[in-house]
């Protein structure tokens, strides 16, 4: 039972890690305030929905696919919002969130609030198989596993992949950008190209972060994506530290140990409040951290902004 | 690209060529109303004149909340800079304060009273535990927003903890009408829709005459200069807090006596539509955040003859992107330096 | 020197807010010349550089460069074509190495691009060797080559000035625009800078246009001075000729709103 509830906590954590390494590109990065991301990540997620259930794709397709759509969504948010004032950005990305949340809320293409249901089967088949191999290990009752180790993989692949990345010319850009973009354009870079660029991978890190919510809740409703959660991701950046792809995965970890935590504290509260606890630390973990250690725990001072 | 260095580099010399107050060309305000006149004709003919009328007083009372509640979103922005996340969630607590001072006995109008004053008191404190460290430490933009979006969730899920996520009302009488000829008007609604709009004009005569409000107006237009004529700024500071908190309870107060029953969450959505006004009014013009909130409200009520009236938060959500990309000055707002 | 000219601006006109701050200035930069741009203050001068690198559109007029018309095109395409700036309050890079901030302006990168980069990662890596080749060597040069490792943002006014200076010349550009390169630093590391500059001209033909207020430096080092008053350019020529002409004096000492001169 134990054991089972931290698979879960290493779940989540595996899974916003994805999401805050997108996060991480654009904050970061690139000095992009990317509000928008659970939009994006509701976007990928809805995609694979969709095309597996209304479309018959493969599951194993649809994945591909949604985060090409995410990215294209990214392509037109970017395209019409980035040349905006970095407030202005990011004000206009929490609306776009709020649309789609409001989209898929409303719309009947999505569902509404019933949502989509019934897309796993391939999934389940493969996490099937795996158990049946774990279960040499004696480790086959623990359902989750498989997408625990699956999600790390990814969480870890991914994560050294944007490490590698951010250490070429290319990664330069972006943080040159960060730091001063007019300087930048001064020098010859096309500033528009590579923040869409950074936009867009942080839209298919959503969108496969968004696949595994989907593997996990194994049914899509709007709330599950509600742009708050973009917010959660910003906790995990801020506790693990900016300017750190390391920081992301140590970030997540302790965020979500400590967030699912609070549901082992046994204090007479109704699930009601409990769900409220544990949004109300969120708030305070934002606040006291850019108070207190705003580069984060891994963070590097001298790659915050701190300028007013 | 868009933005010139020379912008960056010279707020202040950008502020300068902004000092006198935005709404200075009654000539927009004339096109706005004639558009808004345009429309409500064209939509008369489309729909018919009943509907359209009664979309057209339910946008007022939209308006008059999305209005007030704007002012302090617009004073925080344009005094401090700071895009205030939290703000929504301020009309909330002056919701649910309300109900706590009905609970504890108070008569309902005494209750809204208190949580006004409530609120107001509760946006002090914010400034002097979150705010004032911060802008002593120079946080920057991200430390700012991330902590305004903290603050938001600390006091949206308080709420919930002590109150619940059910739906809730205020307790008043939500059935009651008035018959205006063809037109009806829930008795709470028409009380909102004159409190809104006195509290709009008393308001805007404040901003216009009284001290205070003169000086917060200075501020927003231009801090250095208004820092430099020997202004108090923290006084200053602390008063926008106070006024912001106070028509925020206000605002929450009117969003829930007009919408009649809510839940907590009701602040983040409503806080889109805050944003769509402040912008379309110029951030930082007290007066364009008032006229801003009515555009919104109407346009939000006038979707309603087209569209699901499920789709109204969207419309909001539509007009805040297109005044970003299309008009980020705001109607009443000139164009800067080098944009 | 030939008097073929790398840069010509005819009739800018840019306004802001009603405020006009280049109205129809006109004037070329001869090619592998240092020209200065000088004027009193609001002549114009910060704006036009902004115009010239393509941060403000000018609302009409025509700039070309190097023959080609760059009237409105966007900064990162004119730094392409080889015209560079630097700004009057020095912008490096605070959260990047020294090295860094070098290597980022090196032209034709393929490791800056996510395609080439994946492609072909060899010839990237080969390609930023030789960027870091050239960009210590330029750091050398700017006596800067001992901070390379440290993080922009811990160097003095002076040095930052430098690192701009010397990012400006990695990008391999044939004109260098320059705002006030000796303002901020000691006199005697400013004349190190204009060294600099005098034997890049000497050795690469680069071109420079640079505003500058101190008059002896100006009257030493430029070739060429182009004059700025109120938005338009009055007076254009070598030093000599410059000294001589009454309209630039009384510019100077606030006489009456002189003619434009052909």
């Amino acid at each position: 039972m134990s054991v089972d509830f931290w698979i879960n906590v290493g779940v989540l954590a595996g899974i916003y890690g994805i999401f805050t390494l997108g996060l991480q590109l654009n904050a970061g990065f690139t000095g992009l305030l990317n509000f928008g991301q659970a939009g994006f990540m509701a976007i990928g997620a809805y995609s694979i929905g969709i095309l597996v259930v209304d479309h018959g794709w493969s599951l194993w397709l649809a994945l591909p696919a949604a985060v090409l759509l995410a990215c294209l969504a990214s392509v037109v948010v970017g395209i019409s919002s980035l040349r905006l004032r970095s407030d202005h950005f990011a004000i206009a990305t929490i609306a776009f969130a709020e649309i789609v949340r409001y989209t898929l809320q409303n719309a009947a293409f999505s569902g509404g609030n019933q949502g989509i249901l019934g897309f796993d089967d391939e999934w389940r088949a493969a996490s099937g198989w795996m158990l049946s191999k774990l279960g040499a290990f004696g480790l086959g009752g623990y359902t989750q596993l498989p997408l625990l180790l699956v999600v790390w993989l990814s969480f870890v692949a991914l994560l050294l992949a944007l490490q590698g990345l951010q250490r070429t010319g290319w990664g330069r850009v972006l943080r040159a950008i960060r730091e001063d973009e007019d300087a930048t354009a001064a020098l010859g870079k096309n500033v528009l190209s590579y923040k869409l660029q950074s936009l867009g991978l942080a839209a298919a890190l959503a969108a496969i972060a968004g696949f595994f919510v989907a593997l996990n809740v194994t049914y899509l409703y709007p709330t599950v994506f509600d742009p708050t959660f973009t917010f959660f991701g910003y906790a995990i950046l801020v506790l693990g530290g900016f300017a750190s792809y390391g920081g992301v995965a140590i970030g997540s970890l302790v965020f979500w140990a400590l967030l699912e935590g609070t549901r082992l504290i046994d204090a007479s509260l109704s699930a009601g409040q409990q769900a409220s606890l544990r949004f109300i630390i969120v708030g305070l973990f934002l606040l006291l951290l850019s108070r207190l250690r705003p580069q984060g725990l891994l963070g590097n001072v001298n790659e915050m902004k701190v300028r007013p | 690209m868009s933005a010139t260095p020379t912008v960056r580099a010279s707020a202040a010399e950008d502020d300068a060529s902004a000092v006198r107050s935005r709404l200075a060309s009654p000539s927009r305000l004339t096109v706005l109303v004639a558009v808004m006149a345009v429309v409500f004709c064209l939509l008369a003919a489309l729909f018919g004149l009943v509907p359209t009328a009664q979309a057209t007083i339910n946008g007022f009372v939209a308006g008059s909340y999305t209005g007030l509640g704007a002012i302090g979103l617009t004073l925080v922005l344009g005094i401090l800079k700071l895009v205030n996340f939290a703000h929504g969630d301020l009309l909330v607590a002056g919701a649910y304060f309300t109900i706590l001072f009905a609970w504890l006995g108070l008569p309902l109008p005494l209750a809204m009273l208190g949580a006004m004053v409530a609120t107001a008191a509760l946006a002090l404190v914010t400034e002097k535990i979150v705010w004032q460290p911060l802008r002593q430490a120079k946080a920057g933009t991200l430390q700012l927003f991330l902590s305004a979006i903290g603050l938001g969730l600390v006091i949206r899920f308080s709420v919930q903890f002590f109150a619940g996520s059910q739906v809730r009302t205020l307790g008043a009488n939500v059935v009651d009408s008035i018959a205006l000829g063809p037109l009806r008007l829930g008795t709470l609604q028409a009380v909102a829709l004159l409190v809104g709009l006195a509290a709009m004009l008393l308001v805007g005569l404040a901003l216009r005459f009284t001290g205070i409000g003169k000086e917060m107006r200075a501020f927003a237009d231009n801090r250095a200069l208004a820092e430099v004529s020997g202004i108090d700024t923290q006084h200053v500071i602390n008063m926008t807090w106070i006024v912001s908190g106070f028509l925020a309870g206000l605002a929450g107060i009117l969003y829930a006596t007009a919408i009649g029953s809510f839940n907590p969450n009701f602040g983040l959505t409503l806080l889109l539509s805050l944003f769509a006004a402040t912008v379309l009014g110029g951030i930082g013009n007290a007066y364009g955040a008032l006229v801003g909130g009515l555009v919104i409200g109407l346009s939000q009520e006038w979707s309603t003859l087209m569209f699901n009236a499920r789709w109204k938060p969207a419309v909001g959500f539509a007009l805040l992107i297109l005044m970003l990309l299309f008009m980020p000055q705001g109607i009443f707002g000139r164009k800067k330096r080098g944009s | 020197m030939t008097a073929e000219p790398i840069l010509e601006v005819a009739n800018a006109v840019k306004s802001f807010d009603g405020l006009t701050a280049v109205a129809g200035a006109s004037f070329t930069v001869e090619k592998g010349s240092i020209t200065a741009l000088i004027g009193p203050n609001g002549a114009g001068k910060t704006t036009m550089f902004d115009l010239l690198s393509g941060f403000a559109k000018p609302d009409s007029g025509a700039i070309r460069f190097a023959g080609q018309p760059i009237t409105g095109k966007a900064p990162h395409r004119i730094a392409r074509l080889g015209l560079v700036r630097t700004f009057q309050l020095t912008r490096v890079l605070a959260g990047m190495s020294v090295i860094d901030n070098m290597l980022l302006a090196a032209p034709r990168q393929p490791g800056q691009h996510l395609y080439s980069l994946l492609t072909a990662p060899r010839h990237a890596n080969a390609a930023e060797d030789k960027a870091r080749d050239a960009a210590l060597s330029l750091l050398e040069t700017f006596g800067l080559r001992s901070k390379a490792a440290d993080y922009a943002g811990a160097l003095s006014g002076g040095q930052r000035k430098l690192l701009e200076i010397a990012r400006a010349l990695m990008t391999e550009p044939s004109m260098v625009l320059l705002d006030e390169p000796m303002a901020g630093v000691n006199p005697t590391l400013g004349h190190t800078i204009l060294d600099h500059i005098a034997s890049l001209r000497q050795s690469n033909g680069t071109s420079f246009l640079f505003v500058e207020h101190d008059m002896d430096v100006v009257m030493n080092r430029a070739d060429r001075i182009v004059v700025m008053a109120q938005g338009r350019v009055i007076s254009m020529g070598t030093p000599e000729q410059i000294r001589a002409d009454a309209a630039v004096i009384e510019a100077y000492l606030g006489g009456p709103a002189p003619e434009a001169k052909p």
